[in-house]
């Protein structure tokens, strides 16, 4: 495969008509949130800047990010992406394999020194030395560490990489963490999402590509064009919602109506993604438009902030079943109870007080 | 309990007015956070279009707390620069171990019935400032942060979100945050419990008019009333 072509070149060589081409940049300006005006500098960026060189690294994770990523709605945009950016290292996708595919690895990493992306999908188990999750006889800690050192900026992909996903989540027991947790010195632009949408990985790519940059960030580390709104700001089932008209289970003829799954432990009022803008699978549909809750994929630590299927977590210091309510009413009733208490104690005493000044 | 010497003018007007409004919008909020957790009401008939019940619930919750948050700077205001001396913070010291010292004791061992006597004061005793400090300042303080920064979350980009967004990445996910204020919410229901029936019982063991004071802002001074 040669190297530093541009994405127009790649676009000519498979027989791609120059409308499609611009078809596909004002798909991506679009995606990006951009302004119109700026459609000439992505085709110009498409057009003259050298693919971009991406190393992608599988660590402890389900391969269901790269399952999203291949699965990128626009039909061109499938096709194309999957040969545009310069993947020149990645366990599930490449060609090669073994010795060879490390050769690649090394080799990116000493031409590109300080220019290519290292997206990694999947966390690193840090517990007795990485020796959870091993590639290639080293473990995954070490190639992270080692990769990392040259790459421009990282990606990470997916909750797992973002966030921890079910990897960390409690006990934990190969103490995986982010890889916010490892790398520290290089800007990191968290996707998360388990897996993220499609579209939004592309998206992220084609902004970097195009601009040179990492897309603007918000306060958790997530690109804000795609992680700025919650699921519940575009939710379809909003005026339900507003209107108090609320899913209570799924038996019922609420459900078949389409009402709001609030009440059905919907994440969507806690959860930032674009599920409910961009959608899924070609823009089909989303777990919300299938009559399911979300389960809060995207959030830090949403496996531990069950049951799915409830509002209120479990409150987990105290055991299974106890949720915020019990405690609070636990705590109400002790109150109630400790003040009848003390006014019959009060009551006793002033008794007592009163028949011993009488005396 | 001794001989009614004097009356004395404790809670001044903005006192007397920041409880009622405070006891107000406690109640208000409590109630729709409460609801707006777990929406109870049936569904109505009809197109979805036309009703308006859950936003309302929101709403109301909403306005209550912008002016609960006026009144609590309205209150904090009133405690650092007016010259009302029962409305300062003048006597809680709660980082001084004197503060800690006698007077609190004998409160706290009136309470727990080991002493005869009730100390009085015409302000807060200190286990009322204490939790008062507790309950209502901090209370107040971790609902208003809390409530803001899920307010700011609604309009992305806004001045709230940019002012308190900060907090989100604080509890780690916005799930985390609406859990925290909502666990939080139920120390409002506890302090009132424990709030009102303080009053009342000082009300009857003390006879200082403690109850009516905080609508005519007078109290009774006692003969063996301890110096502040």
């Amino acid at each position: 495969m040669p190297t530093k072509q541009t994405f127009a070149e790649v676009f000519e060589s498979r027989g791609v008509s120059r409308r499609d081409f611009l078809k596909f940049c004002s798909l991506t300006s679009v995606a990006l949130g951009l302004s119109p005006e700026l459609l000439p500098k992505v085709v110009h960026a498409m057009e003259t800047k050298p693919r971009t060189p991406v190393i992608w690294l599988h660590g402890l994770e389900c391969t269901c990010c790269t399952e999203s990523f291949i699965r990128s709605s626009h039909p061109i945009m499938a096709d194309i992406v999957f040969n545009m950016i310069s993947l020149d290292y990645d366990e599930t996708l490449s060609a090669a394999a073994g010795d060879q595919l490390e050769e690649v690895r090394k080799k990116i990493m000493k031409e590109y020194n300080g220019k290519y992306i290292l997206a990694i999908e999947g966390n690193i188990p840090m517990k007795d030395d990485g020796v959870y999750c091993t590639v290639n006889g080293d473990s995954f800690l070490n190639i992270v560490r080692e990769t990392a050192a040259g790459a421009a900026a990282v990606i990470a992909w997916g909750s797992c990489a973002s966030f921890g996903c079910v990897q960390n989540a409690h006990p934990n027991p190969t103490g995986a963490v982010p890889v916010s947790d490892v790398i520290k010195d290089k800007p990191i632009v968290k996707v998360p999402g388990c897996p993220p949408i499609s579209e939004v990985m592309t998206g992220v790519i084609a902004h970097v590509h195009t601009f040179g940059t990492l897309p603007e960030l918000d306060r958790m580390g997530r690109p804000k064009a795609f992680y700025g709104t919650r699921i519940h700001d575009k939710c379809y089932r909003r005026a339900f919602y507003d209107a108090g008209m609320f899913v209570r289970g799924f038996d019922e003829e609420s459900t078949r109506k389409g009402w709001c799954l609030y009440k059905m432990g919907c994440k969507g009022p806690t959860t930032y993604n674009s599920c409910s803008k961009i959608q899924w699978n070609a823009g089909t549909s989303f777990p919300i438009g299938s009559g399911h809750p979300c389960i809060g994929c995207s959030e830090p630590g949403f496996w531990d902030k069950g049951p799915f299927y409830s509002r209120l977590a479990e409150v987990s210091f105290l055991g299974t079943d106890t949720t915020a309510d019990q405690i609070g009413m636990v705590a109400v009733g002790a109150a109630a109870a400790g003040a009848v208490a003390h006014a019959a104690v009060t009551a006793v005493k002033k008794k007592q007080h009163d028949n011993e000044s009488e005396k | 309990m001794g001989r009614l010497i004097e009356e004395i003018y404790v809670w001044r007007v903005p006192v007397r007015v920041y409880h009622w409004i405070n006891a107000l919008c406690i109640v208000t909020l409590a109630t729709t956070g409460m609801y707006i957790a777990s929406p109870v009401i049936n569904p109505p008939l009809g197109e979805a279009v036309w009703q308006h019940n859950f936003v309302m619930w929101r709403y109301i919750h909403y306005c209550v707390a912008f002016l609960f948050v006026g009144n609590f700077l309205y209150r904090m205001y009133y405690a650092l620069l007016s010259d009302d001396q029962y409305a300062k913070f003048g006597g809680f010291r709660p980082w001084s171990p004197a503060w800690w010292g006698t007077p609190f004791k004998e409160q706290v061992a009136s309470y727990l019935f080991l002493r005869d006597d009730e100390p009085n004061y015409v302000g807060h005793n200190p286990v009322a400032a204490l939790a008062h400090f507790i309950f209502i300042f901090c209370g107040s303080a971790f609902m208003i942060l809390t409530g803001l920064a899920m307010y700011g979350e609604n309009r992305p980009g806004s001045l709230i979100e940019g002012v308190f967004g900060w907090i989100l990445p604080v509890f780690g996910s916005s799930y985390n945050l609406h859990y925290a204020h909502h666990l939080m919410s139920w120390i409002f229901p506890f302090y009132v419990i424990v709030h009102l029936y303080a009053v009342f019982r000082h009300d009857v063991v003390d006879r200082t008019s403690v109850t009516s004071s905080i609508i005519t802002g007078y109290k009774h001074k006692v003969e063996d009333e301890r110096d502040l």
